[in-house]
């Protein structure tokens, strides 16, 4: 039975495939490409009907016709229901290897009628329903499950409905060639990170609370009184005023440093070192080969550094 | 008062729409199914409120065996129209037991939709349309509800989509109905209901009659084409009698005898009856009927007519018939023989009392009306309640009772010819009819039953003698009512007496009378005088197949349309359009808003570059920004925006 509706299946998506090829950029939804099919039900029904053609008294018949046509009408209204929506990448949370990688996807609805019961899917990750109201904008996010580091592409997101009736089924695929990045799994157990160079020695400068050295975006764990008010009156953005004096030690996590048997444990304790790092507030930077990020504090170097091992001589996985 | 959960929620809909679905087949259902399914419908939602745990799959099987025994032990068959129904009624209950997801609630609201087509096979009246469509209505906003996505967002008006729907659906539906082609003269294969529809039969007892018209359903209706015949000429012939054990009065089984000629009389009246179902093959017909459509049924050498189908619909036919007439100028022997059994050592005084009157008559002709005068002069009564008569029910009668409706007369009557060597047979049927002055057609009811007598005369043939004449003329010449006492309960009094009921009821008739001829009884003659209508002159399936299409085309386009209005793109807030036009006009003059410029951001840049424009520029933004972003916007501000924008030209 598989067999029989898994291989017209694989037709049918490389057919659409080279049909559609691949899409850039937002893609809005038109009858060409939306495609539409009874489910199971649906047939039943119609064969609920076509049997009840034979009690033909003439009131029967005109239930069955008003059915029939109450169908047609449910096929019509799943159809537009996808139906110049637009579809469109709304960035990725790229998780740590083992966690779902979220793909984010805004379905924007340009229409007088809100749309139901909107279904994502790929092969291997499939959404909750979502609704978009009249004129509105609902994200969508669909989780793959990943299992290494490195770039997870999806290349087939299937946006299917079966509202009103459940008698129909409307889809339409997409391939847009989306790319999230799998940070690698911080170890669970490392060593703590080797003393930052020359830390406890003179030499290197004293950020002291007395003199004010610049201002910096504000990160969780700043200390509130070091808010730069003013700033964020004039602004609206959140900066905290930087005092010559205030960092401890700022180590830079090195590969070369990290123990390990094989790359990818060695990587993954460099991912441990910086995420506790970012925990702790502390001001860090990554070392690899070829590549240097000067210490830093704040999401965004943790953002930098975890991209940065997760892309090292990272192979690109598939989702399928 | 706790919470209604998503799932009772869903639960409650279903079982709403399988109830009233239900509806009408509660006058039809045994009273222990009615019972069982509404059990199961209770134990379903009080399982999910109280959180028991559903029967195990063979709990479920042990019930669906026991109903089905039940099913079959009280209705001695698991098909046919009532079993069936019932099977299907109890299997739906069952159904909820093991109702969870959504496909388990489609298919109930499938059984629903089944259920209503069913009701229309016992009937296709008003009223269970007027019950029918609320339900179907129903039964799709159920589905629009069930079908969903459990936890979907964004709630819909199930009532409000699905009444859009189904007024979509309406126009298709309409079209299909007028050109899905009818097969010319077919008794559409309808399933018989199985319960004993009230109605005259092909056999009758003592008291059969008058049990019946205490009945004051429609049996038929009648369109005359000219004007109707007098009262005393409407005599509706139905199944002629002619055995007799004594008490009941039979059609005998042998129909092999030859048609014996009539010659007609007189002007012919035409009409078209429009008869309601009875599950038999007997037609009605004015006597004596010279023509009719050969497609719905032949006569037999009584005369009698007899549909070639069992009649399970409405079905409508048009007849000729003479008032005048001579039937059977000879009678061969094997006939008259036939016309004169009587069971042996039954009714002895009535056999005596005809030969006696016989002997003393100079005819057959004058025995009868001796008889008549008999009837007429001794103590006989007309009445809708006669005592039971015995075993030789015409001896009890005429010497005993001599308390009578029309069966006991003719009957009577026939016996006593019999007796005294001259044919006859009894003829049940319907007398009379009332005239329904708004739409012009006469009503025959189950309370204008009638039995009469026909006897066989030299030189005259088949001759009809109403005994029931001579004892209540009012019965032949006005109606039942009139016969009666005042205080008989006789059915629609209350009715003929009020003058405005009457006239209501009438009115309500009429409308039932065109519903049939319409609607139910839209059949393919029907559907070619529609064609015609439309200026097709010879219309064949052709011509229907391209109105089909072409009416289908139609009301596909239509649907499309009114979809693309409902789906049609939205139109831009009026407020972002005015902030539009601000930034087009500064674009117009090189100042750009990038991609993602909050409207602050931007108007600060505006400000910087010109600053002429910082000023209304900022003012602009603040109340485009408090127009889109309060909860409540002031209309004053609406105006101020308005102003400030009609000065603004950079």
């Amino acid at each position: 039975m598989r067999l029989l509706t898994d291989r017209p299946r694989t037709w049918l998506r490389r057919w659409i495939r080279r049909r559609q090829g691949t899409d850039h950029g937002p893609v809005v939804l038109r009858r060409g490409r939306i495609y539409i099919l009874p489910t199971r039900l649906g047939l039943a029904f119609a064969a609920m009907l076509l049997g009840s053609l034979n009690y033909g008294n003439n009131l029967g018949l005109g239930l069955t016709f008003l059915l029939a046509a109450l169908g047609l009408v449910a096929m019509q209204a799943c159809h537009r229901n996808l139906e110049s929506l637009t579809v469109s990448a709304a960035g990725t949370e790229p998780p740590f290897a083992g966690n779902a990688a979220g793909f984010r996807l805004a379905l924007d609805n340009p229409g007088a009628a809100a749309r139901h019961d909107l279904e994502a899917s790929t092969t291997a990750a499939a959404a909750p329903p979502v609704a978009v109201a009249a004129g509105g904008e609902t994200i969508v996010t669909l989780r793959l499950p990943t299992r290494r580091r490195g770039w997870v592409t999806l290349d087939r997101i299937e946006l299917a409905t079966r509202h009103p009736f459940g008698l129909f089924r409307a889809w339409a695929v997409l391939h847009p060639e989306l790319r999230c990045l799998v940070y690698p799994r911080p170890a669970v157990r490392a060593p703590a990170p080797p003393p930052a160079p020359g830390s406890g020695a003179g030499g290197r400068t004293h950020r002291g609370v007395e003199d004010f050295a610049g201002l910096k975006d504000y990160h969780p764990g700043d200390p509130p009184r070091h808010i730069a008010w003013k700033a964020h009156a004039r602004g609206g953005e959140l900066l905290v005023k930087q005092f010559a004096g205030t960092a401890a030690a700022e180590p830079v996590f090195d590969l070369a440093q990290a123990p390990g048997a094989d790359l990818e444990q060695r990587l993954a304790i460099l991912a441990r070192w910086v995420v506790d790092a970012d925990a702790a507030g502390q001001v860090y930077g990554l070392r690899l080969p070829g590549l240097e990020l000067a210490p830093q504090p704040g999401p965004r170097q943790r953002q930098r550094c975890l991209a940065a091992l997760a892309e090292f001589e990272a192979p690109v996985l598939r989702d399928a | 008062m706790r919470e209604v959960t998503e799932p009772l929620r869903r639960l409650g809909w279903t079982s709403a729409g399988l109830l009233t679905a239900l509806g009408p087949h509660y006058l039809y259902l045994r009273p222990w199914v009615i019972a069982m399914v509404l059990g199961l419908c209770a134990w379903r939602l009080l399982a999910e409120r109280r959180g028991w745990p559903l029967p195990a799959a063979w709990a479920r099987g042990v019930i669906a065996l026991a109903a089905t025994a039940g099913v079959a032990a009280s209705y001695r068959s698991i098909a046919g129209l009532e079993a069936g129904t019932a099977l299907l009624a109890l299997m739906a209950g069952l159904k909820l037991l093991e109702t969870r997801g959504p496909r388990d609630h489609i298919v109930l609201i499938f059984i629903g939709w089944f259920l209503c087509l069913a009701a229309f096979l016992y009937q296709q009246s008003l009223p269970m349309l007027a019950w029918v469509l609320p339900t179907v209505w129903l039964l799709a906003a159920a589905l629009l509800v069930v079908a969903r996505a459990p936890a979907s967002p964004l709630p819909l008006a199930p009532f409000r989509s699905a009444g859009a729907m189904l007024a979509k659906a309406a126009p298709l539906a309409l079209v299909l109905f007028l050109f899905f082609p009818r097969i010319a003269g077919q008794f559409w294969g309808v399933p018989a209901a199985d319960r004993a529809q009230s109605g005259l039969d092909e056999e009758m007892s003592p008291g059969d009659i008058s049990e019946l018209t205490l009945n004051d359903v429609v049996a038929f209706r009648v369109r005359f084409d000219g004007e109707p015949p007098p009262p005393l000429q409407r005599y509706w012939r139905g199944p002629v009698l002619t055995e007799f054990d004594g008490y009941t009065w039979s059609r005998p089984r042998n129909q092999a005898y030859f048609l014996p000629p009539v010659s007609w009389h007189g002007a012919p009246v035409d009409y078209t009856i429009t008869l309601e179902p009875t599950g038999l093959r007997l037609l009605f017909a004015l006597d004596m009927v010279q023509d009719w459509p050969d497609a719905v049924g032949w006569q037999s050498w009584d005369y009698q007519l007899l549909a070639r189908a069992p009649i399970n619909t409405v079905i409508q036919y048009r007849a000729r018939s003479y008032p005048q007439y001579a039937a059977g100028p000879v009678l061969s022997p094997a006939l008259r023989n036939r016309h004169l059994q009587l069971p042996p050592g039954r009714n002895p005084r009535s056999i005596e009392l005809a030969r006696r009157l016989r002997a003393g008559a100079a005819s057959d002709a004058d025995f009868a009306r001796r008889v008549f005068e008999r009837f007429r002069a001794e103590e006989f009564y007309y009445t809708l309640t006669p005592p039971r008569l015995d075993r030789d029910s015409v001896d009890d009668f005429l010497f005993n009772t001599r308390r009578g409706f029309c069966g006991h007369f003719a009957s009577a009557f026939t016996m006593l010819m019999r007796a005294a060597g001259v044919p006859a047979r009894v003829v049940a049927g319907y007398q009379g009819g009332d005239w329904n002055q708004i739409g012009g057609y006469l009503i025959v009811r189950q309370s204008h039953a009638h039995a009469w007598s026909e006897a066989w005369l030299p030189g005259r043939g088949w001759t009809r003698f109403d005994p029931t004449a001579a004892v209540a003329p009012e019965r032949v010449e006005r109606d039942l009512q009139s016969a009666l006492p005042e205080e008989a309960g006789v059915p629609g009094r209350l009715l003929r007496q009020s003058a405005l009921l009457w006239q209501a009821g009438m009115l309500w008739d009429n409308l039932q009378a065109r519903w049939n001829e319409l609607v139910v009884k839209f059949d393919q003659p029907a559907q070619e005088r529609l064609l015609q209508s439309l200026g097709f002159d010879d219309p064949d399936w052709r011509d229907l197949a391209l109105l089909l299409a072409a009416g289908l085309l139609g009301a596909v386009l239509l649907l499309s349309a009114w979809l693309a209005w409902e789906f049609r793109p939205r139109r831009a807030d009026p407020v972002v359009a005015d902030y539009q036009r601000f930034t087009r006009r500064l674009a117009r003059r090189g100042i750009d808003r990038g991609p993602g410029e909050a409207p602050r951001d931007f108007a600060q840049r505006v400000g910087r570059l010109r600053p002429d424009l910082a000023a209304i520029s900022r003012a602009i933004t603040e109340l485009y920004l408090r127009l889109r972003y309060l909860p409540a916007p002031a209309a004053a501000d609406r105006v101020h925006l308005r102003g400030l924008l009609r000065r603004f030209h950079p």
